[in-house]
């Protein structure tokens, strides 16, 4: 049994050491679900003529990015407290990638909505959160720096879904073809394969 | 006819006849245009947008002393209203908005100027957009800056419903109540 022998500090919150807490893992789906939505918000608005449900939409498409932003400390400081990583399963060279990949999706999960912040006030339109916290605006209105923003957040955005992919498509071959507990750490009611 | 009575020349017409009655009448100033600027904040979902006219004329008849002799004018040139994005610059052109085919001018003209307790005046008188005449209150300030040059300054509340702006789903997301503002400097 692999549970076998861990390390006394990963039994926290009543969760079996064998998966991430469960703070952790609805964390993680939500943001895949904030993440999705605001994706395909973005790329539905992209094409939309301007209308009363382009704005409502847009103003969602901002709350549920910044949202991930966030969610985002919280996020990290479980993910630190209930680190599980058994880098010895992998092979060295999956640990390096598995560790760039990840690196990439943090740094992209603050970076896309950052930009689409940055857009937004570049723009001249100020972000109220939710209809009722008003953010201050990250730079002055400037026309010329919102193309360029605008830009950076849609290539960051393309970025993180190409490596988001690559996450899932790991974490599918660790569950099918590696046959191990990878996978089931986050989704811990996954009957093993 | 009436619009040969309106008309500017005609006005200056009447002015030049009065010309020799006005030994205390008031000014006319002259209005920096360059410098001057006429404003407008909506709120989009409790998000302030902010926009403007580009295009104005006004004149201005004042005398600080006597602000009741006062006489004020500004008309908007509404192709020129600029809404902060290419997209709603178009959106605002359209019937349901300003409608700027058949109305492409709005208008203020005072009736009445009093100055209030507080130093600030208020010009009382007609406004007019897409066809709709409200009269309203526009409370002002003017201060003097460097050398000739005074600033006139106010804000005004405007119910888009009172003159038909806009409407339908729209107003989901655009509240009813916009703010004028402007900031006009004045040579005398």
């Amino acid at each position: 049994m692999r549970g076998i022998g861990r390390p006394e500090r990963h039994i926290w919150h009543g969760s079996a050491a064998d998966h991430y807490g469960l703070g952790l893992i609805a964390l993680h789906w939500l943001t895949l679900a904030l993440i999705a939505t605001a994706f395909a918000l973005g790329l539905w608005l992209a094409d939309m003529p301007l209308s009363p449900l382009k704005l409502k939409l847009y103003a969602w498409h901002k709350w549920i990015g910044l949202l991930v932003l966030a969610l985002l400390p919280l996020r990290l400081w479980l993910r630190v407290r209930d680190r599980l990583d058994r880098l010895q399963e992998l092979e060295p060279w999956e640990a390096r990638l598995s560790a760039l990949v990840h690196g990439l999706i943090y740094l992209l999960m603050v970076l896309v909505p950052l930009l689409g912040w940055l857009h937004s006030s570049a723009a001249g339109f100020s972000v109220v959160w939710f209809g009722v916290l008003p953010l201050p605006d990250l730079v002055d209105k400037q026309p010329e720096l919102a193309k360029v923003l605008k830009a950076m957040h849609e290539s960051a955005v393309y970025f993180l879904a190409g490596i988001v992919v690559i996450h899932a498509l790991a974490a599918l071959y660790h569950h099918h073809i590696q046959r191990d507990q990878v996978l089931r750490r986050m989704i811990p009611w996954l009957r093993a394969p | 006819m009436m619009r040969v009575f309106m008309s500017r020349s005609f006005i200056m017409l009447w002015l030049l006849a009065l010309a020799p009655l006005a030994v205390a009448a008031p000014r006319d100033w002259q209005v920096d245009y360059p410098r001057s600027q006429i404003r407008f904040v909506i709120q989009q979902m409790n998000v302030p947008v902010e926009g403007g006219v580009k295009r104005f004329s006004a004149t201005a008849r004042f005398d600080p002393v006597k602000p009741e002799t006062g006489v004020f004018r500004v008309e908007l040139d509404m192709a020129s209203v600029d809404t902060g994005s290419p997209d709603g610059d178009g959106e605002a052109q359209r019937p349901l908005w300003f409608d700027v085919g058949r109305h492409p001018r709005a208008v203020f003209v005072s009736r009445a100027v009093k100055k209030q307790p507080d130093g600030r005046y208020m010009a009382s008188g007609d406004l007019t957009i897409k066809g709709r005449t409200r009269a309203v209150n526009v409370p002002f300030t003017l201060v003097r800056h460097s050398g000739e040059s005074w600033l006139a300054e106010g804000r005004l509340p405007v119910s888009r419903a009172d003159f038909g702006i806009g409407g339908g789903d729209w107003n989901d997301v655009v509240a009813d109540r916009a703010e004028a503002r402007f900031r006009i400097w004045l040579k005398p």
